[in-house]
């Protein structure tokens, strides 16, 4: 059917059963999640766990709820007037749209990257130092680590350490999408979320990013959204295939890939619709 | 035909054409009040005219010549002139005679076929003095200490007056002005004192000991002031007019003397630039009608740049709060359409409303409250500076809420959601990234706000602007920058001397050189904020996609 890299396979998989992850193995659960805009309902009775350390991919259809249910993991919906919520994410087991929530504190733990690269512009090292400086961080050897340490995990240092004081815009659209991953992890969150981070790339940059997520499992839980199957092949551990709002089967991306348990995702990934 | 229409030529031509008729005009505009006005400064020649009236009596007329026109015969036929009736018409010329002492009017027509002779002799000296205006004629002799001297000694004269008065206007304005305000300073703290019923003996006391030596101090300049004075009343120029009469001019009251005929092309342009000079830095005199517009021009600066400090925060808060807060309801919708109909109401509405409640509301509370020692009189229940500037933020604001609220709608929603995935609260992502891009947009609307402010007239004149300020309103006494005083402008200068003054021919070349400089400022003033938002445009250029 699909295939999928030699590089994951020959990393030793350990099996997760994602129904029973003990508590310690769970980096967010969502539970009964259910979402609408204004009459329109987009996600319906989402239950899931996501594993920590682990990347999980979201794939689907366009319009699947795909990304919806990606930024509902920090709040990102919150910005949309229409858009009502029920159910609850727990991370921490607490939940993310309990009462008493800073929202501000929450993206800190749940960074994002977005499909497009969105660099502000300002220097390359200010972007990249942003969210330290909003944490209130103003000590230059503490940005200047930070920034350093962030841009060799997103592995972009080598290609900028010469001019992090230029315009982060004079970068290439590779480049910046490197930038704006390592702009979220230089805050060291928890989960990282990236939706579509390489449908505006490159083939090459698209390479270097996946290799970077990769890398990024080791420190970060990673959600990906990707409308790109073989893309989720590649990257993720667990994935998650949605249709219309639901959550039709979400497995270990091999179990998904090669014997999937339902028949839309059989459909789906041998391209019989989508 | 018909391909041609629908090619779209003909609205490209129509488009160009409206663009090249607004640069004509534009340019023009430009040209005429340039040319007008510089003209003003050029040392034109000094004409000697004989002439020969209808009676047969010979007179002399010696002056510059201001203007030419032709007249139709007919009009003057009732005068008997005993002009040819065939001719059809007949030139006459406007020649600016000065000597106003000896004239009542400094301005007189001549009708050519009475000139017999018109000579440029180069012994015709212009003189331009402090009072009753030019004199032209002949130097005859100096007289120095009462002895007659040779005329080689002019320039070192001159210059040595010239040290002198800005001796006498350093020490009037600055040393004795200085003393002047600390005593009144002192009066006011005695009262207020008095008005508190905290005035002790010992307080009093020590007042008027400071009070006794600000004025032992004032009375040793005042020894001073009279001493120069002495020494600039010393020298007479003996000079005849052109009716032959002799007349002493006192040096004290000479700026300069020039030889318009004997001067090179050279010598013509730096006396057209030194006069340029003098016309920027001098205080006017005779009524406004001469001298230099030093003060309008600091005046008209300093408001504007008042009203921007005033007008920018508050607009950009407006802005923010409309665009980014406030619900997006029918109330906001209401609130925009109030706020960018503001900008349709007429200026003057704006000067009544200034004059009603900042001056005589809020600064008449003002005084009661924090001024009540110098009542009666008021220190900000009357028109001044500050009021003016802050009426004519409240004119332009909706200029700058318009243009932010552009600013802020153009920043893609990617910027901000960047910004607020890092753990940005809502204010810290306007902080740090919206306003910083949304800032040339900022700019746009605060060079349309001084390009607005910096021409406006009618509601100064309600509530600040008078014709002549005896002090700017900035200057070296504490606290130096003093915002209840009343100020000069340039647009109201142009008013005053087009159509307020007592020598409306003298003044009009002014009105074209204060109008050309009116322009000159706003453009530059403008042109400094549009470098200003280019270079904030180029830092926060945004990626195109």
């Amino acid at each position: 059917m699909i295939s999928v890299s030699p590089k994951i396979l020959l990393e030793p998989q350990v099996k997760l059963d994602l129904n029973n992850l003990a508590p310690e193995q769970v980096a967010l659960e969502i539970k009964n999640l259910n979402l609408y805009y204004g009459d329109k309902q987009a996600l319906q009775n989402i239950s899931m766990s996501i594993p920590k350390g682990q990347v999980t991919a979201f794939i689907g259809p366009s319009g699947c709820g795909k990304s919806t249910l990606l930024r509902c993991i920090n709040r990102m919906n919150d910005l949309i007037d229409t858009c009502k919520i029920e159910g609850e994410i727990n991370l921490h087991g607490e939940n993310i749209y309990g009462k008493h929530v800073d929202v501000a504190a929450l993206r800190r733990q749940v960074g994002m990257v977005f499909q497009r690269p969105n660099p502000f512009p300002k220097t390359i090292y200010e972007n990249v130092v942003y969210g330290l400086r909003i944490m209130g961080e103003n000590n230059r050897r503490v940005l200047d680590e930070a920034a350093e340490k962030s841009l060799r995990n997103a592995a972009l240092w080598n290609e900028v350490k010469d001019r992090l004081h230029d315009s982060a815009l004079g970068l290439s659209g590779g480049q910046q999408q490197r930038l704006v991953i390592a702009r979220a992890i230089a805050i060291k969150p928890e989960v990282l979320l990236l939706d579509e981070p390489t449908s505006a790339l490159d083939p090459i940059s698209t390479l270097t990013i996946e290799e970077l997520i990769n890398d990024l499992k080791k420190q970060f839980t990673v959600v990906i959204v990707t409308h790109n199957m073989q893309q989720a092949a590649r990257v993720s551990d667990q994935t998650a295939f949605m249709y219309m709002g639901d959550l039709i089967e979400y497995s270990d991306t091999n179990t998904l890939f090669t014997t999937p348990g339902k028949k839309q995702t059989e459909d789906y990934i041998t391209g019989r619709y989508g | 035909m018909n391909s041609w229409f629908k090619s779209g030529s003909p609205w490209v031509w129509l488009s160009a054409g409206g663009v090249s008729l607004s640069l004509i005009s534009v340019l023009g505009l430009l040209w005429l009040i340039a040319s007008r006005g510089l003209s003003y400064f050029w040392p034109a020649d000094i004409y000697q005219f004989e002439l020969l009236d209808e009676k047969g009596k010979a007179t002399t007329v010696i002056g510059e010549i201001y203007d030419r026109e032709r007249i139709p015969t007919k009009q003057l036929s009732h005068l008997n002139l005993g002009f040819d009736p065939a001719q059809e018409s007949i030139e006459r010329l406007l020649v600016k005679t000065g000597n106003r002492e000896l004239v009542s009017l400094d301005f007189r027509w001549l009708l050519m076929p009475q000139v017999t002779k018109m000579t440029k002799p180069a012994e015709l000296v212009v003189i331009e003095r402090r009072t009753n205006g030019n004199f032209y004629g002949y130097v005859e002799s100096i007289v120095l200490d009462g002895q007659s001297l040779g005329l080689e000694k002019m320039t070192e004269l001159v210059e040595r007056v010239e040290d002198f008065q800005s001796e006498i206007d350093e020490l009037q304005k600055a040393d004795i002005g200085a003393i002047n305000y600390q005593i009144e300073r002192l009066r006011l703290k005695k009262r207020k004192h008095k008005l508190d019923d905290t005035l002790t003996a010992e307080r009093e006391n020590d007042i008027d000991q400071q009070v006794a030596t600000l004025q032992a101090e004032y009375l040793v300049l005042e020894k001073q002031l009279m001493i120069i004075r002495d020494q600039v009343s010393r020298d007479k120029l003996v000079v005849r007019a052109m009716g032959g009469e002799i007349l002493q001019i006192n040096f004290e009251n000479i700026l300069n003397v020039t030889y318009n005929n004997k001067l090179s092309v050279f010598g013509k342009i730096s006396v057209f630039m030194t006069q340029i000079g003098h016309f920027l830095i001098d205080d006017p005199r005779e009524a406004n009608t001469e001298g230099g517009v030093f003060p309008a021009i600091f005046g008209t600066v300093l408001m504007v740049l008042l009203m921007t400090v005033i007008v920018s925060p508050m607009g950009v808060v407006a802005a923010i709060y409309l665009h980014e807060y406030a619900g997006k309801n029918a109330f906001t919708k209401l609130l925009r359409i109030a706020v960018i109909n503001l900008a349709g109401v007429p200026s003057i509405v704006y000067g009544v409303f200034g004059l009603g409640f900042f001056v005589y509301m809020v600064g008449g509370s003002l005084d009661q409250l924090f001024y009540a020692e110098t009542l009666p009189s008021p220190t900000f229940g009357t028109p001044g500076v500050m009021w003016s500037a802050i009426t004519l933020a409240i004119l332009t604001l909706p200029v700058v809420i318009v243009s932010t609220e552009e600013g802020l709608s153009r920043i893609p929603l990617a910027m901000r959601h960047g910004s607020l995935a890092l753990g940005a609260t809502k204010a810290e992502t306007l902080w740090r990234i919206i306003l910083p891009i949304a800032s040339p947009a900022i700019m746009t609307g605060i060079i349309l706000a001084i390009a607005r402010a910096a021409g406006e007239v009618a509601p100064l004149m309600l509530v600040g602007v008078v014709k002549m300020a005896p002090n700017l309103p900035l200057d070296g006494n504490f606290p130096f920058l003093h915002l209840d005083r009343k100020f000069m402008h340039l647009g109201f200068h142009i008013y005053d001397v087009g159509f307020q003054s007592p020598n409306v021919e003298a003044a009009r070349p002014l009105v074209y050189a204060t109008a050309f400089l009116l322009v000159t400022i706003i453009v530059s003033l403008n042109m400094t904020a549009v470098s200003i938002r280019n270079r904030l445009r180029e830092k926060y250029r945004m990626l195109e996609h």
